[in-house]
């Protein structure tokens, strides 16, 4: 079946200037030529710190931005060509308080909305109702979107994004800026709208969130994929040990030195903290080297010893990292 | 029938975020007592009083077409810092459905101006509303309003390609005063401008409120200001969709 | 040293950055059809009015229009770093407040100098005006003062811009001010009393009336005594904008009151 949002090699530059008096043009590629393919019923996640492209690659999905060079597909229509029919398709929901008319209500929000995406007329009212359950704003549709918080203004971005039932969703750093509570009911029902069918596409920059919510990964960095595949690939990609942290009150070079030689310890890193050292210590295998440790450290007064699965963090620092 | 439910939704839409605007309405209102001050001081020095009344629905057209153009620039950019423009552009709806109920909706507000200018002259300066062809005034009124937001429409149209196109807007106050002859009579202008005044709607619409108000074949002025709204209309609808691409490609629908 | 480079540097980089006026685009369309049109108008409206001559509206609106970056530069100064949010950097800078703000004032003056004399000679071409020859120095050195005291009176509109949201509201209608009270477009004699007074108060009066007494053969030795009343005023709103900022901002921090954000 063919893949609901798939992208070949889309490349973005964009042109400014620099310069005070005398203005020198320059060209900023955004995007250094992105593939991908997303399935139906996926929650793709792309992952990548600021800067990355992520938006633009979003931007250019969602026929906003026309890209450089290469091409995107919607639901097998041209991003570039057949803007309208994939407009009609998708819903588009981005984090941040901005998107939304402040000085009205979100029933007009939603209401004016409705009719630019073609809910039919008859529609509205029972539309505009079913997604403000969804998303928890039921009564307080009428009050002024100035007032909300933004967590409100997410849930409400949710729901303007849903209400013409689009098949695909884009979801650009929704939980950005959301208070811990307020984001964990949104993941949640980021969540409801995969389990009804939905394909959805999310970035973010959120370990955390990518790592819960995502069937599959693309990672970001400077414009380029740098690893994809699903959560657990993209950890055990990078190390598929173990990290062992070791609190120490004065070690020395060559304790050290004795631990990098041991077999199957990878890397080593000492990080100063006041009065002690904490040993970072990266293994491979599924073996307990902890044991082996302790001793090759000898006499060296020991804190606190933690034993870590890499998380996926690990995994996106390694790979943002090496270039 | 959906096409027009879209544009009256937009238009109320718009109307009503335009009518909690403190500062548009605030400075939309005011301005043209100042033109209309400014008109009424210099024609009765020069001894002019039956002109008062050109002056008085002058200044107050004269205000539509300030809001229209500065705001109409303004409002696009507004749209920009909200947020909103993308999402809007973003709409499978056509954008000229979007663009235009929103001029017009910027140029209604300018009723506001209608309504305070002509209560200034006639509290002020005693300067009487006479309606000799009543209804006809009552129905150039909206016409007039439409098209100057139709050419609101056409300004707001650049701004969502070139993001400096404000400027332009603003600097487009007094030549469509002039041009218009909204507040001196044609005659006063350059032979050579008159195709020009004649081929813009506001000044058929400025024809048509004066006409109606003293006398004149005001249904005919109304006629042809629709009929020239209507052409400007079509002509930048058949522009937009280049414009957008150009907006899409060049990446000015965002703030960056 | 380090005064002079917030003074010139400072200032320019602002200056271009708000007013990006290095911008065709920008300074045409703002800096010189706009003004133009102005004197255009208010001349054909004189026209038909039958009141004054063609003379008249040039000089008034040109000068007038010196006012126009002063006010609006100013504010947009100020506004202008609220949005881009480096306002609150910028008070919390330990750079001396009076050399940050002249800074800015040098750029906006030399500004409204060269709006003035590109609404003169628009104006004077387009509608045959015609001055003598012999009084060009001198109308050179009166726009110069009135620029420098319409920048004095943009310092006002910057530091309202400080504490009100919406300060472009009020800079619209100081603008309307000048073109109803300063004797620009309906002569100071034909003004009511309390009218005429408002204009004493106001920069631009005592320039204009400089100008078109030059106009009609003075000499500067002959206006000198108008040109220190303009500078007079300019100076004025300049210290009283500069004290409403210093005030402003002091309060400010008392009590988190400055929109800096």
């Amino acid at each position: 079946m063919a893949a609901v949002i798939e992208a070949h090699d889309l490349k973005r530059t964009y042109k400014t200037t620099t310069g005070v008096v005398r203005r020198k043009p320059l060209e900023v590629e955004a995007v250094r030529g992105i593939s991908f393919a997303v399935e139906r019923g996926e929650l793709f996640g792309l992952l990548g710190p600021n800067g990355a492209g992520k938006t633009t690659t979003i931007k250019m999905l969602i026929t906003l931005l026309l890209p450089t060079s290469g091409t995107a597909r919607v639901l097998g229509h041209d991003v570039e060509r057949e803007p309208r029919e994939v407009r009609k398709r998708i819903g588009y929901v981005f984090g941040g308080d901005r998107g939304l008319y402040e000085r009205l209500s979100a029933l007009d929000n939603l209401r004016y909305f409705a009719e630019l995406y073609g809910v039919s007329g008859r529609r509205q009212r029972e539309r505009i109702g079913e997604v403000l359950e969804l998303v928890g704003l039921t009564g307080r549709e009428k009050e002024r979107v100035e007032g909300y918080s933004r967590g409100m203004r997410q849930r409400l971005h949710i729901a303007r994004g849903i209400l013409h039932d689009p098949e695909v969703l884009f979801l650009d750093e929704p939980t950005i800026g959301v208070d811990p509570v307020g984001a964990r009911e949104l993941r949640a029902t980021i969540s409801e709208l995969v389990r009804a069918g939905k394909t959805l596409l999310l970035t973010t920059h959120y370990m955390f969130e990518a790592d819960t919510l995502c069937d599959r990964i693309a990672v970001i960095a400077k414009g380029s994929i740098v690893g994809q595949g699903t959560p657990t690939e993209l950890k055990s990609g990078v190390t598929d040990g173990r990290v062992t942290e070791i609190e120490v009150f004065g070690v020395d070079d060559a304790a050290v030195e004795r631990l990098r030689a041991i077999d199957g310890v990878t890397a080593v890193a000492v990080e100063e903290q006041e009065q002690k050292q904490l040993l970072v210590v990266q293994t491979t295998g599924a073996r307990e080297l902890t044991q082996a440790l302790l001793t090759e450290l000898g006499g060296a007064s020991v804190g606190r010893v933690s034993s870590r699965e890499p998380t996926l963090e690990d995994a996106y620092v390694a790979l943002v990292t090496a270039e | 029938m959906k096409t027009l439910r879209v544009i009256a939704v937009g238009w109320l839409i718009h109307f009503k975020i335009m009518s909690r605007s403190p500062f548009a309405i605030g400075v939309g209102a005011t301005w043209p007592i100042v033109n209309a001050t400014l008109a009424y001081f210099m024609y009765r020095a020069g001894g002019y009083p039956q002109t008062l009344l050109y002056a008085s629905l002058g200044s107050a057209v004269a205000g539509i077409w300030s809001m229209a153009a500065i705001d109409a620039s303004g409002a696009i950019q507004r749209q920009r810092w909200w947020g909103t423009l993308e999402l809007l552009v973003g709409a499978p709806v056509p954008f000229a459905l979007v663009l235009l109920p929103m001029a017009v909706a910027i140029a209604s507000a300018g009723i506001y101006a209608l309504a305070t200018t002509l209560l200034w002259g006639r509290l002020v300066y005693g300067i009487p509303l006479p309606l000799e062809h009543a209804v006809a005034f009552v129905v150039a009124v909206p016409v007039t309003i439409a098209s100057i937001g139709v050419l609101g429409f056409a300004l707001g149209m650049t701004l969502v390609r070139f993001r400096t196109a404000s400027h332009i807007g603003n600097s487009l106050e007094y030549p469509v005063w002039i041009a218009s002859g909204l507040l001196f009579p044609l005659a006063v202008l350059p032979a050579w401008s008159h195709p020009i005044s004649l081929a813009l709607a506001p000044t058929w619409g400025m024809r048509a409120l004066l006409h109606s108000a003293l006398g004149g074949r005001a249904w005919l002025d109304i006629a042809i200001c629709l009929g020239l709204a209507a052409a400007y209309t079509a002509f930048g609808i058949a522009l937009l969709e280049r414009f957008m691409d150009s907006a899409r490609r060049h990446a000015t629908l965002s703030l960056t | 040293m380090t005064n002079l480079r917030i003074f010139f540097v400072g200032g320019l980089i602002s200056y271009r950055a708000l007013f990006n006026w290095l911008n065709p685009w920008i300074f045409v369309p703002t800096l010189v059809v706009g003004p133009i049109f102005q004197v255009l108008f208010f001349a054909y409206l004189g026209r038909a009015a039958g009141v004054e001559s063609d003379r008249f509206y040039v000089i008034g609106n040109a000068l007038q229009l010196a006012a126009l970056p002063g006010l609006f530069a100013m504010t947009f100064t100020i506004t202008g770093e609220r949005y881009s949010q480096t306002l609150g950097p910028l008070l919390a800078s330990p750079a001396n407040r009076a050399v940050l703000f002249l800074g800015r004032a040098l750029p906006v003056s030399a500004n409204a100098a060269a709006v003035c004399v590109i609404a003169f000679v628009g104006g004077a071409v387009l509608l045959h005006v015609t001055l003598p020859a012999a009084s060009l120095p001198a109308l050179a050195v009166v726009i110069a003062a009135t620029a420098v005291s319409c920048t004095g009176f943009g310092f006002l509109g910057g530091a309202i811009g400080l504490r009100i949201r919406d300060a472009i509201v009020l800079i619209n209608l100081l603008d309307a001010a000048l073109l109803i009270f300063c004797g620009v477009n309906i002569p100071l004699e034909s003004l009511p009393d309390w009218m005429r007074a408002v204009g004493e108060a106001l920069p631009v009066t005592h320039g204009l009336a400089a100008a078109r007494e030059i106009a009609d053969g003075a000499t500067l030795g002959d206006v000198s005594h108008l040109l220190l009343a303009e500078l007079a005023v300019g100076a004025a709103y300049a210290a009283v904008g500069y004290a409403l900022l210093r005030y402003l901002e002091q309060a400010a921090r008392r009590n988190a009151s400055l929109e800096t954000a």
